[in-house]
């Protein structure tokens, strides 16, 4: 089932043009996986689908993008209420420089979601299990989540942005900034979260997305190449671009 | 004289420069360098001006009491004191210069010859010397060059030094005025009790003003109580703050987190502005308009103002604050992480939800630390105090009399006649170690509260 579908995206930054043209089918409930050399667009797109291409000033978005049949690109459209059910985790863990509790109690907090302290207990202690954290954790919730390892930090921000229940996440190379263990725990994550929400991830490592992706888009100058089952991409794409991408004949 | 022999050194210096620099260049020809051809140009500079400038700034600083001593040797039989055997030499440093107007004795007129005589001997040894210095030194130098020895470790050692001198004279001259204000407070309080000092509650110096002796003793233990002052000093510091704060923080985050580009570019350079503007132009501001308004408004409420008031003062001080804090907070907010924002906004944050809850907390340790450097200003701040909020030493909680602060009453202190053995006088400089150890004590605490807040959120 289509959960995200986007038609004839452009984006501008300033008067250079980022995206050129993009339809996709985003499917629910499953992971989808971007892939491309830096600078192709990857990440401009996934920053359309929660509109944090707002707070860069210079950039212009064209073209429709729909969650649910819900009109993302429009000026109409509630942002605040857009992000609660898109969450977001980026590239460098990005914890805020409060306690673990505070950190996963944030979304609730600004959206009002727990009505008693119990009720924020809660949600805290699920989201913190969802990822994967709260054995590592819950003996020391009051402290600060920047002192956490880069694994566990970026581990938080997933639990962060599970918090408030959003039916899509957006991952822009999680894994980019950690070890090969912490990414071996993230991508488990993905997996086991996958039943639940919609999963749209950058990545350099096409390792990582032939591993946890059921779709992949490959990415080049800004155009959507090739967009399809991620076995068939891997294994036998129809464009030569794919393939020489894939194969590692370039970026 | 002088002024030649320097330009004449420092010519030379430069010369030196050049033709170390080519020497390398022929030396190039022959054998490797050393180092790059500038070091050796550095080298020769080097010693050409350092020796020289030594030991002419050395014969400079001692020349003068030389001489003041041979002058002197020939009055050591008439049993003078100090002060007497000060004066005449003054006068015979008049008379050598042509504008005594006093009676010339012969032995003046003796003096005065020999002084000028004295004068020309020591001119004519310094350049000798140091035309010798010049000539030693560079030989030597050069001989090195032409052995092409190794150049950069000596200039290097050389440039050590000279930094190490200069930030040795910051420290020794700050030394020096922590300890030139500790001991004259010290021999204030000899004639002042501390006790009396510190919890006295009246202070009035001018009436322990005597023309002759010492003065009464019950005078000088109620004459200089400085609770008034340091109450005031803080009251006023209060109010600017109050003013300041809020303008400042608000503004700042407005700066860094709403305004666009555009505004940014104009807003803050015309808010700096405020922190070009001389203090003494704030004083006659307060004094002349803000003094007279606060009044008027006052009267007009049925409320009795004095025309100087502690509250026209600190409002002004807090404006010529107020570009310390917004400027300074505007920075701290600015060097907050973008990936912060980012994390917020895509948890569906707003602005000021993000500005609150991510933003200001991270910012906290420096804001704090700009807020306590902005009270170190308001505290120590004069001229607005001095115009705008009296002289009368008041203790006072009421925002609408005049006050006085420390520093105001040290320019009241050092203004006009004065006897430096006086504890009027030396009260300034106990006042002067107060309001310093004072502001040592906000900086300290400033820089603690940044250093804990930082641990924490970093």
């Amino acid at each position: 089932m289509s959960k995200i579908k986007a038609e004839n995206l452009n984006v501008y930054y300033g008067s250079k043009q980022a995206l050129f043209d993009v339809s996709i089918d985003i499917a629910e409930k499953e992971v989808t996986a971007l892939i491309g050399p830096s600078g192709c667009g990857k990440s401009t797109f996934l920053r359309c689908l929660n509109r944090m291409n707002d707070v860069i000033e210079i950039c212009r978005v064209e073209g429709s993008i729909k969650m649910d049949n819900l009109e993302l690109n429009s000026r109409k459209l509630d942002v605040v209420r857009l992000r609660e059910n898109v969450g977001m985790v980026f590239q460098k863990p990005n914890p805020f420089p409060k306690t673990i509790y505070e950190n996963v109690a944030y979304g609730p907090t600004i959206h009002g979601i727990a009505q008693s302290k119990e009720e924020m207990d809660q949600i805290v202690e699920k989201s913190l299990k969802k990822a994967a954290l709260w054995n590592e954790v819950k003996d020391r919730l009051d402290e600060i989540g920047t002192g956490l390892s880069g694994g566990q930090q970026q581990r938080l921000c997933i639990a962060r942005a599970i918090s408030v229940s959003p039916e899509v996440i957006l991952m822009d190379e999680p894994c980019s900034a950690l070890d090969p263990i912490a990414t071996a725990q993230i991508e488990e994550l993905i997996d086991d979260l996958k039943k639940e929400v919609t999963i749209v991830i950058v990545t350099h490592s096409m390792s990582q997305a032939a591993r946890v992706s059921q779709k992949t888009g490959f990415f080049h100058l800004g155009k959507l190449i090739e967009f399809g089952p991620t076995d068939k991409i891997f294994k036998n794409p129809d464009n030569q671009q794919t393939q020489d991408y894939i194969t590692g004949r370039f970026g | 004289m002088n002024l030649i022999l320097v330009t004449f050194i420092i010519l030379l210096a430069f010369t030196s420069y050049y033709f170390g620099r080519k020497k390398a260049l022929v030396i190039q020809s022959s054998q490797r360098l050393t180092a790059l051809p500038k070091f050796y140009g550095y080298y020769l500079a080097a010693w050409c001006a350092a020796p020289a400038l030594i030991i002419f700034a050395l014969w400079s600083v001692f020349e003068p009491s030389i001489v003041k001593t041979f002058i002197l040797q020939d009055y050591t039989d008439q049993n003078l004191t100090k002060n007497e055997l000060q004066l005449i030499y003054t006068k015979v440093k008049a008379l050598a210069a042509g504008t005594y107007t006093g009676n010339i004795t012969n032995f003046l007129d003796e003096s005065a010859n020999k002084y000028i005589q004295l004068k020309g001997i020591a001119n004519s040894a310094k350049v000798a010397i140091i035309l010798a210095i010049l000539i030693f030194s560079l030989s030597f130098a050069y001989r090195s060059v032409q052995k092409n020895d190794r150049m950069r470790e000596p200039v290097e050692i050389f440039l050590k030094w000279v930094l190490f001198v200069a930030s040795l004279g910051a420290v020794l001259v700050t030394i020096g005025i922590v300890f030139s204000l500790l001991f004259e407070a010290i021999r204030f309080f000899q004639a002042v009790k501390i006790f009396d000092f510190i919890f006295g509650t009246h202070w009035y110096p001018a009436k322990t003003f005597v023309r002759d002796g010492q003065p009464d003793p019950e005078l000088m233990k109620d004459a200089f109580g400085a609770v008034p002052l340091f109450a005031g000093t803080f009251f006023i510091a209060f109010i600017a703050m109050c003013v300041a704060i809020p303008i400042g923080l608000l503004s700042g985050i407005y700066l860094s987190e709403y305004a666009g580009r555009g505004v940014r570019k104009y807003a803050k350079p015309i808010i700096e502005i405020l922190a070009g503007i001389p203090t003494v132009v704030y004083g006659f501001f307060a004094a002349l308009t803000v003094g007279p308004f606060v009044k008027e408004i006052g009267n007009a409420m049925g409320l009795e103002v004095s025309a100087e008031s502690a509250l026209a003062a600190g409002a002004v001080m807090g404006v010529m604050i107020i570009p310390f804090i917004s400027s300074l907070s505007d920075d701290v907010i600015t060097a907050v992480p973008q990936n912060l924002r980012d994390g917020s906004y895509a948890m569906g944050a707003t602005k000021s939800e993000t500005v609150k809850k991510v933003i200001f907390p991270a910012a906290l340790p420096g804001i704090v630390g700009s807020i306590l450097l902005a009270v170190s200003r308001a505290v120590g701040e004069t001229m607005i105090v001095v115009m705008a909020s009296g002289l009368a030493a008041n203790l006072t909680m009421n925002p609408l009399e005049s006050t006085s602060t420390i520093t105001a009453q040290i320019v009241v202190i050092l203004i006009g006649d004065q006897q430096f053995g006086d504890p009027k006088t030396q009260s300034a400089f106990a006042l002067g170690i107060s309001l310093f150890i004072v502001t040592l004590f906000l900086n300290v605490i400033a820089l603690s509260v940044v250093k804990k807040y930082r641990e924490k959120y970093e």
